[in-house]
């Protein structure tokens, strides 16, 4: 168990720079999660934290000792592969134990450390397999085995889940929740599937283009998105943009645009300038609602039950928004529709720059 | 840290070593010296003989000469003849051997049942010695032995037994027979491999579409392998101008100068004469043609691929 | 419709057959003419009417090659060159593949380039100045010195092939180990070696039949009985004293047979190793 520090960390090959310095810090215990699209930097990260890339500046601290220039087996860490990584030669319980082995614990010690941690992931019975003759969701519980045996101060996950078909991750998901709150090691884990992000992480950091755009707890990232890329990333389906712009009169400040008119929350309307800006809205926060209460107004183009709910297009003005509406919802394409939006929970972002505005 | 570990000590070291970022040059290094000492040492050094006197029949004669050997090269009909022959025989080579070799690999790659032994059986040649090679055709084509020259007299082909190396034409034809006969298998064994990457999708997709069978190998089968092609064409033009083997053991460049190519007219001179300088200056010849063929012939199938 | 369509597909396939059973006799029927030759007595080469199968069989021709020609010792000389080659090409080609599949450096296109332009170079270009070399330095008509001027051809090649093993063994495996406490050395030497283990097998016979069948710079660098390989002994005996046909197939057959032996037990592999540049480039 540690603390995990990442200081101006920068990465470049030749004249490309693919991370432009991170600064991140995870207590101990922690749970970071690195999101992003592919290319993004976050592997590239991940590697540097395991040593397996060097870094091109910057300092990286686990459990308060530099790491920079300490080779990865010195680094008491444990990963987790994409691929697994398992060793094709070897049986599953010396795959498990390969670590422990190479660091010269005694066979006796090994053996019940191997046991107890496949009884943990449910794997007693393969021990004596080989990886090719084992399933996808195995494999992965092999593969975390041999991370959780070494018990080491620092769990790092690289894609671990994105092998598996749906309902398996789902499940293996919920699986390392478990146990990370049991073992309470801290972990960094990179994915591109903003779900396991939102899920998993304690914090997250969303990257792109080797900058991080937002690092904050779950729930800020998902209310409160630092820019619109952040915003449109997190969350299914993706938040609602219009652009508009925001007028005052007396100490009322409101949003007008093309089909939308609405009253905004202002800590100060007298200091709000008018100005364009771009309204975001997750489509659970749009209501169906009377003709007289609407703040949206729009025509209805497509009707999508799911089960559980239903998602609606909405034509407003010239652009296209989603709504998610109770299961049962009756409109037809191209009736007129009116909903409300409850102004706490919008974003206002500046066209130009794409950044978030608090008003 | 354990005891096993540190009985290897300097195992140890060079393990701690591997983690440090010289690391990569150390495992070039050797192989980068041996490349240096034998390639591009005596590369250099051939050029620059190019351009001396270099007998050592007559090692007084020693010096350099400047374009001496390239000048007496322009004015001396063996070269033109060798040149002309390399030209005739190389593309003659590789023509055969790529159609032999399509065809092949087309048969091979319906995969009947029991064709498998077929394609070891077909890449076989392709690893036989030339010395062994071309005795052996030697035999198969003698004036008074050959059991070719006995099939085609009983099918009705020959009236008498040939002397096929006694004939400059039959002696450029048979020698082309045998170099194909040798190569073809390399041929086989990439268009093959490139038959094999094709998705089984796009002749699916292209059968609904309603093209034929000629159609098929028009649009999808010729054009995917076209990477195949131009690298095999490639290696194998470059193996058969470099290699005077085969010529060597079956004509020796006879009768006359008729199976005479560069690369043996080269080596000769250097055997045979001892004249390295004029050796040299033949091969840097035929190394700046090989070039010059080489990048032209990159750069035409890449313009037609895109 | 059906009918001609199942009738069509029984034609291609027998002609498929007839395709590949002729290219098979075109390929095999040489080396099998061959073998006929160098069991049959030197009257029944040298016939009037063609004798097609051995009317009696002798293995005469195999005595007299082993026995009268110095023959074992040019096979002996051929086996030290080859052990050799192959032994320098491995050392040096393995941590050189190594390198260029697990490391991006700059320049390290242009260098795997480079070791492919080398074949470009004339053979007769790199055995004038090697042989001048190599006397300066007592290297000529000994048989390290003819290994070392094989590593010249066959150490790209090597390279070449074997980064193709070594790309195919995941880069995982490695990291994985790294993390689990080996250094790049160990992770080298337990994990990626034995994945590629075949392919090190398959590059390394490649090599070995290549500088056991060469033949120009043996013949160039060699000099006397105590360097000189088979390939050459083999064609200078014919020059010299016109070895008869029955012992020249024999010599042939012997020479060939260590050949087709590795060639058989690895050729899966070395085939999936030839082919594997070309397809990708």
């Amino acid at each position: 168990m540690a603390t995990l520090s990442i200081k101006d960390v920068r990465k470049a090959y030749g004249s490309v720079q693919v991370l432009h310095g991170v600064d991140i810090e995870l207590e101990d215990g922690g749970f970071l999660v690195l999101l992003g699209p592919s290319g993004c930097g976050k592997s590239t990260l991940l590697n540097m934290i395991a040593g397996l890339d060097d870094t091109s500046g910057g300092d990286i601290l686990i459990g308060g000792r530099s790491v920079v220039d300490l080779a990865p087996k010195d680094r008491n860490i444990a990963m987790v592969f994409q691929s697994y990584a398992l060793y094709p030669t070897m049986s599953v319980a010396r795959n498990i134990g390969f670590g422990l082995e190479r660091r010269g614990v005694d066979a006796d010690k090994r053996k019940r450390a191997v046991e107890d941690a496949a009884r943990l992931l449910q794997i007693s019975h393969l021990l004596d397999r080989r990886p090719a003759n084992l399933s996808g969701g195995q494999r992965q519980r092999v593969a975390m085995g041999r991370a959780i045996v070494r018990d080491p101060e620092l769990f790092l996950f690289d894609e671990p889940l994105s092998n598996l078909d749906a309902k398996l991750r789902v499940e293996m998901r919920t699986e390392i929740k478990r146990l990370h709150e049991r073992l309470g090691t801290s972990i960094v884990y990179v994915t591109h599937d903003q779900i396991e992000a939102m899920t998993l992480g304690t914090k997250v950091a969303v990257m792109k283009g080797g900058y991080i755009q937002q690092l904050a707890d779950p729930r800020t990232i998902y209310e409160r998105p630092a820019n619109m890329f952040v915003a449109s990333f997190i969350g299914s389906p993706a938040m609602n943009f219009l652009p508009g712009r925001l007028v005052r009169n007396a100490d009322c400040v409101r949003f007008e645009a093309s089909g939308v008119s609405m009253a905004m929350l202002a800590s100060n309307p007298a200091e709000v300038s008018e100005r364009p800006v771009v309204l975001g809205i997750r489509p659970e926060e749009l209501k169906v609602a009377a003709r007289d209460q609407a703040s949206v107004t729009g025509m209805i183009d497509v009707v999508e039950p799911t089960g559980p709910e239903t998602m609606v297009t909405v034509q407003v003005g010239e652009r296209s928004v989603t709504a998610r509406v109770p299961p049962r919802f009756a409109g037809q394409r191209n009736e007129a529709i009116f909903l409300t939006v409850d102004p706490v929970s919008i974003n206002l972002f500046d066209p130009d720059t794409e950044q978030r505005i608090d008003i | 840290m354990t005891s096993s570990a540190s009985r290897y000590l300097p195992f140890r070291a060079l393990g701690e070593l591997s983690e440090t970022r010289y690391w990569m040059y150390l495992l070039l290094l050797p192989s980068l010296v041996l490349i240096l000492l034998v390639i591009a040492y005596p590369t250099l050094y051939g050029m620059a003989i190019s351009f001396r006197e270099m007998r050592l029949t007559r090692p007084g004669l020693d010096g350099w000469v400047g374009f001496k050997h390239y000048a007496a090269m322009w004015s001396d009909p063996v070269f033109w003849i060798a040149l002309k022959n390399t030209v005739v025989w190389v593309t003659a080579a590789v023509v055969l051997e790529l159609a032999l070799g399509l065809l092949t690999a087309t048969a091979l790659n319906r995969d009947l049942p029991g064709t498998k032994i077929f394609a070891v059986l077909i890449l076989l040649p392709y690893f036989l010695p030339n010395v062994v090679a071309g005795h052996m055709w030697a035999l198969l084509l003698d004036p008074r032995l050959g059991v070719i020259n006995d099939i085609l007299v009983r099918v009705g082909v020959l009236q008498t037994y040939k002397a096929w190396f006694a004939d400059p034409n039959a002696a450029l034809a048979a020698t082309i027979l045998v170099e194909a006969w040798h190569g073809f298998p390399f041929f086989a064994l990439l268009l093959l491999a490139g038959l094999k990457s094709i998705p089984e999708d796009l002749y699916k997709a292209a059968a609904v579409d309603g093209a034929g069978v000629a159609a098929q190998l028009r649009l999808i089968t010729l054009p995917m392998l076209k990477t195949v092609i131009a690298a095999a064409v490639i290696l194998r033009v470059i193996s058969l101008v470099n290699s005077p083997d085969l010529l060597l053991i079956l004509t020796g460049g006879g009768p006359g100068d008729a199976t005479q190519v560069l690369s043996l007219y080269a080596f000769q001179t250097a055997y045979k004469e001892f004249n390295f300088g004029y050796a040299s200056a033949l091969s840097v010849v035929m190394f700046v043609i090989l070039m010059i063929f080489a990048v032209a012939y990159i750069r035409m199938s890449r313009i037609t691929k895109e | 419709m059906i009918e001609s369509k199942r009738h069509r597909r029984m034609i291609a396939n027998i002609a498929t057959y007839i395709v590949l059973v002729s290219l098979s006799i075109f390929c095999i029927g040489p080396m099998i003419w061959m073998f006929l030759t160098s069991i049959k007595y030197e009257a029944d080469i040298v016939t009037q009417t063609m004798q097609y199968m051995p009317s009696r069989i002798t293995f005469d021709n195999y005595v007299a090659i082993w026995t009268q020609s110095g023959f074992p010792l040019l096979i002996g000389n051929s086996l030290v060159v080859t052990l050799l080659t192959v032994t320098i090409c491995v050392v040096t080609g393995t941590l050189a593949a190594y390198a260029f599949s697990r490391f991006a450096f700059r320049g390290r296109d242009q260098l795997m380039l480079g070791y492919l332009v080398v074949r470009m170079f004339p053979a007769v270009m790199m055995i004038i100045p090697l042989y001048v070399v190599m006397r300066g330095v007592g290297l000529v008509d000994s048989r390290f010195g003819l290994a070392l001027a094989y590593t010249s051809f066959l150490l790209p090649l090597f390279v070449w092939m074997l980064k193709g093993f070594f790309d195919s063994a995941p880069k995982e495996l490695e990291s994985a180990a790294r993390i689990d406490g080996s250094t790049r050395l160990g992770a080298m030497i337990r994990i990626v070696v034995p994945l590629a283990r075949n392919g090190l097998v398959a590059s390394s016979v490649f090599i070995a039949i290549a500088a056991w069948n060469e033949f120009l710079f043996a013949l160039m660098l060699t000099t006397g009985q105590g360097s000189r390989t088979w390939p050459v002994g083999l064609q200078l005996m014919v020059g010299e004293f016109q070895l008869p046909w029955g012992v020249l197939a024999a010599g042939g057959i012997l020479s060939i047979v260590p050949v087709i032996v590795l060639f058989a037990i690895v050729q899966r592999t070395m085939v999936q190793g030839l082919t594997a540049g070309a397809v990708k480039g």
